[in-house]
């Protein structure tokens, strides 16, 4: 932990765990659902967020580069060079693909809170379990 | 040599702790609408600095551009303050 760089990282995966909480606070206590919609959003981000950083990497010297082939190599040596810097980019590919289906889900429930909101004049939860609000 | 990005990650993710407590507390949903823009901006940061540039080309019209704008027609469609 006496590492500056490895203290900085903490502090970044900490502030993801902290961004969770109080994301999940937002979903689960605030009554507008419109509200829950944005803390939803936020919730999303931060597990992609917790995606990116577990294909990040620390390389030995230097800093890590993007797992892309920038030219067509001459030789086998410089496949092995880009294998030896370059960060993971599965779990890149996979939070690409998480954004643009969370985007269609988000639409989605931005209708259904329209819905919502035209058969019971409110955004507030407590209508739809009979009860009112106070 | 490496000190220098991981910082500024490491600031961009306490300044969307701080934007995240706003927009789940404040009670005007178009301010939590911009606090939601500014943590989207600061995630945007963290992805360029852990070297995911093809993330940041894709989420940044995504999640500062297309989700805030379809918030607000929600909220216009919808109502404002939260009782």
């Amino acid at each position: 932990m006496s590492d500056p760089v490895s203290l900085l990282f903490t502090v970044l995966i900490l502030s993801l765990v902290v961004n969770i909480g109080i994301s999940l606070y937002g979903v689960f206590t605030r009554p507008s659902l419109v509200k829950k919609f944005i803390s939803l959003t936020i919730f999303s981000d931060t597990l992609n967020s917790f995606a990116i950083a577990l294909g990040f990497r620390r390389v030995v010297e230097g800093y890590p580069s993007i797992a892309v082939l920038a030219s067509i190599p001459e030789d086998v040596s410089e496949l092995a060079v880009v294998a030896n810097t370059a960060v993971d980019p599965v779990p890149q590919a996979l939070v690409l693909t998480a954004i643009v289906i969370g985007l269609a889900v988000y639409m989605f429930l931005a209708g259904l809170i329209v819905m919502y909101y035209r058969h019971y004049r409110t955004t507030h939860v407590r209508p739809a379990g009979g009860g009112s609000i106070e | 040599m490496e000190l220098v990005p991981i910082s500024i990650a490491a600031i961009s993710a306490l300044l969307s702790v701080v934007a995240t407590y706003l927009a789940v507390r404040s009670r005007d949903m178009m301010s939590a609408v911009v606090f939601s823009a500014i943590q989207s901006t600061a995630y945007a940061l963290i992805y360029y600095v852990l070297m995911a540039p093809d993330i940041v080309l894709v989420y940044v019209p995504v999640s500062v551009g297309i989700l805030p704008a379809v918030t607000i027609l929600l909220i216009k469609k919808t109502e404002r303050y939260e009782k």
